[in-house]
């Protein structure tokens, strides 16, 4: 398959309605293909709820909304999948056989209103009678993942802040990121508050609202996707063998570059799921860009910054250009795309890239998709 | 600690309480608990959420001889490394044991009788007084539920406990009929799968005690279990063992008596009664429910009462249960920090 549009919104806390945030991605998307809605044979759209608050414009038939709003009766699928919605929404649409265009879809309004319900809807990703309410909720998760990573690879907190210090950076550059023109320090990053010892709050991915879209087609392009790989593992984070790796993202990345007759060191900008900056640094474990245990010495080295050998997350990632759940999958692509494409000037990666990758999780390690894409000369 | 499930074919294990296993369709089986647990991890949160109000608070990583690994709520700081374990209850008859359960009723009352160091003999005869009320199905939470009723049936049973040596009780002090709200609820079903018998307490013989006319066999019983269905509008496991009064008896000594005074002579006259709290899903005054996933446990019934509305509406104490001191109440299995939810019970 190859992709002939993406399109995003701005990743912030602006109060549209949930369906106002895929619309205006699905347009720039369509437009930036040069397609018109009636070219798109087939849809596939994900979030989690499509609005926190079940009071406001919450709608369980979302695929009719979407068929009102684009006037449209083709086939629209939903998949919702948490934070790995848009990665799985990818993977179903490369999966679809007897499409020409099919437009991949998100939406969500997360970021509502000040009541428990943001809060109920995003832990409804994870397992919640034997983990969530024994405490365990999504930071807890990831700081016992990391301290067992950590008390075996000798990885630090300090190796996190750089995590998040690159990734703010790079989201200063991008006039999508909730984080453009807002500069945050090292100091800043490494004084925030514990949240779950010992990950901080600037270790944490920002929950915000967004859209983003892209248009796959048969017809051959300028993108081709090389490989789109999915995988999936327990809720229950430790009856997994391995709990310090995600080994879902590890099969996904596996079965990724065996499709796309690729090595690790073939890939020249990775967007990753950084949904903690401990995530991140095991990740790049997980897809092969370093040896077990060895991950550290890609940030400290400087490999995975915006300059370095293999840029890690050019757009700020979950951490600073914001999380939308479901929308997170397919703004990786956003940037991918526009990066292969020579298009995200002030913080475009030189020399500019051919291939890149696109690795999203759902919930702890629960689900991980990996999609390599390459520019055709 | 943690209840695990395996095939017995494949060995394959869960710690969902799943049916069969989907590989082998044999009927999957519970697993002897691990006893020696160590903490592997300790984590220490300090931002509150709506699920956890009270910070700091830690997250302990454990794992058994088995290497079964699961995470744990816990009030006390741990350090990576520290052997975990549960301690018994020192004053059986005042504990109270406070179980969380994660599906799974059977283990909860496997620990509180565990915890409380009640030994259950084949030769028992038992009485079971369920929440019995309403003629409405399980989901209102009104009645004992079907599921915690199989539970305890099931324990009695893997004690060896003869079928015909067990009473499921229940006496209507309402408009109702209490074989509808034994059949509507469910309670008869379970009765009837397993055998036993469901009797009606208007039916029986009571002898006098200090002017209460009390079910006669209740003197007779080894072991009598209270079944109720904990709620905030009333103190129903009290509300439940009036059941034991003969109707007639207990209008009459309504007239000249308060409730409370009831109760407190009843309690005086009553043999130990083991009361098993039942906390999945919590009614309230509104009728409408949250879940609380808890199963208390104690031959004290006011402390049990008392727990209960401390974990679940702390700022609503009935007055009867206001001068029970918390501190004093001896409390195993978990801690009420540990359990609390209070967003969804104000």
């Amino acid at each position: 398959m190859f992709i002939k549009g993406v399109g995003m919104t701005k990743f912030d806390y602006s109060q549209k309605a949930w369906w106002q945030f895929a619309f205006e991605a699905a347009l720039e998307a369509l437009e930036d293909a040069r397609l018109k809605i009636k070219d798109i044979d087939a849809i596939v759209f994900t979030s989690i709820s499509s609005c926190t608050d079940p009071k406001q414009e919450h709608q369980t038939h979302k695929i009719s909304l979407l068929s009102e709003l684009f006037k449209t009766n083709c086939p629209i699928i939903e998949t919702p999948s948490v934070c790995a919605g848009g990665g799985v929404a990818m993977w179903t649409a490369c999966h679809l056989k007897g499409f020409k265009n099919i437009l991949v879809l998100a939406g969500e309004k997360v970021v509502n209103s000040i009541t428990e319900d943001t809060t109920d809807k995003i832990l409804s990703a994870a397992e919640r009678i034997f983990e969530q309410s024994e405490g365990m909720l999504f930071p807890v998760q990831n700081a016992l993942l990391w301290q067992e990573y950590s008390k075996r690879f000798g990885a630090t907190s300090d190796d996190l802040a750089l995590i998040a210090f690159k990734n703010h950076q790079n989201a200063v550059l991008n006039p999508k990121a909730y984080y453009y023109k807002r500069p945050v320090s090292l100091e800043e990053i490494k004084n925030s508050p514990v949240v779950a010892s010992p990950l901080r709050m600037m270790d944490c991915a920002l929950s915000v609202n967004g859209g983003a879209a892209v248009v796959i087609s048969e017809e051959k392009t300028d993108i081709q996707i090389l490989a789109s790989a999915f995988a999936t593992d327990y809720l229950l984070t430790f009856n997994r063998k391995e709990y310090w790796h995600f080994p879902a993202a590890k099969k996904a990345a596996q079965l990724a570059y065996q499709e796309a007759k690729l090595k690790p060191q073939d890939i020249q900008v990775a967007e990753v799921h950084d949904a903690f900056t401990s995530v991140e640094l095991f990740s790049y474990e997980d897809l092969g860009f370093a040896e077990e245990g060895k991950g550290a010495f890609l940030i400290r080295e400087g490999i995975v910054n915006l300059d370095g050998r293999l840029p890690v997350n050019p757009s700020g990632g979950l951490k600073a250009k914001g999380h939308p759940i479901s929308v997170t999958g397919l703004a990786q692509f956003y940037e991918i795309v526009n990066q292969l494409r020579n298009r995200c000037q002030e913080r475009q990666v030189k020399p500019v890239p051919q291939i890149g990758l696109c690795h999203n999780v759902g919930g702890a390690g629960g689900s991980a998709t990996v999609h390599i894409l390459r520019r055709l000369s | 600690m943690m209840q695990y499930f395996y095939c017995p074919k494949c060995k394959e294990k869960w710690q969902y309480p799943v049916d069969k296993c989907p590989n082998c369709f044999e009927k999957i089986q519970r697993e002897a608990q691990g006893k020696k647990i160590k903490v592997l991890s300790v984590c220490k949160v300090q931002i509150p959420t709506f699920l956890h109000e009270k910070v700091p608070y830690f997250v302990l990583l454990l794992e058994d001889e088995m290497g079964h690994r699961w995470v744990q709520k816990s009030e006390r700081e741990y350090k990576t490394g520290d052997e975990f374990f549960l301690e018994k209850a020192r004053d059986k008859k005042n504990a109270l044991v406070l179980w969380k359960i994660k599906y799974d009723f059977y283990q909860a009352i496997e620990k509180i009788f565990d915890l409380l160091s009640i030994d259950v003999l084949s030769h028992f005869k038992i009485l079971i007084l369920p929440t019995l009320e309403t003629p409405v199905h399980p989901y209102f939470k009104e009645n004992t539920s079907p599921e915690f009723l199989s539970a305890i049936l099931e324990f009695l049973f893997q004690k060896g406990i003869k079928k015909e040596n067990i009473k499921v009780l229940g006496q209507s002090f309402n408009q109702f009929d209490i074989g509808a709200c034994a059949q509507k609820s469910q309670l008869l079903n379970v009765c009837q799968k397993f055998g036993v018998l469901p009797f009606d307490l208007s039916q029986g013989e009571f002898v006098l005690k200090e002017n209460l006319e009390i079910f006669k066999e209740v003197f007779e019983a080894d072991l009598i279990l209270n079944l109720s269905m904990l709620k905030q509008s009333k103190m129903q496991s009290l509300e439940n063992l009036l059941k034991l009064i003969k109707k007639e008896n207990y209008f009459a000594q309504e007239y000249l008596f308060s409730k409370e005074e009831i109760l407190k002579k009843l309690l005086e006259i009553l043999p130990p009664v083991l009361t098993l709290g039942q906390a999945d899903v919590v009614q309230r005054k509104d009728k409408k429910h949250f879940i609380l996933d808890l199963v208390l446990g104690s031959f004290n019934v006011l402390n049990l009462e008392r727990v209960f509305f401390e974990i679940s509406f702390p700022n609503e104490i009935p007055q009867f249960l206001k001068e029970i001191d918390l501190k004093e109440i001896e409390i195993v299995g978990r801690k009420i920090s540990e359990v609390q939810v209070l967003a969804f019970s104000l």
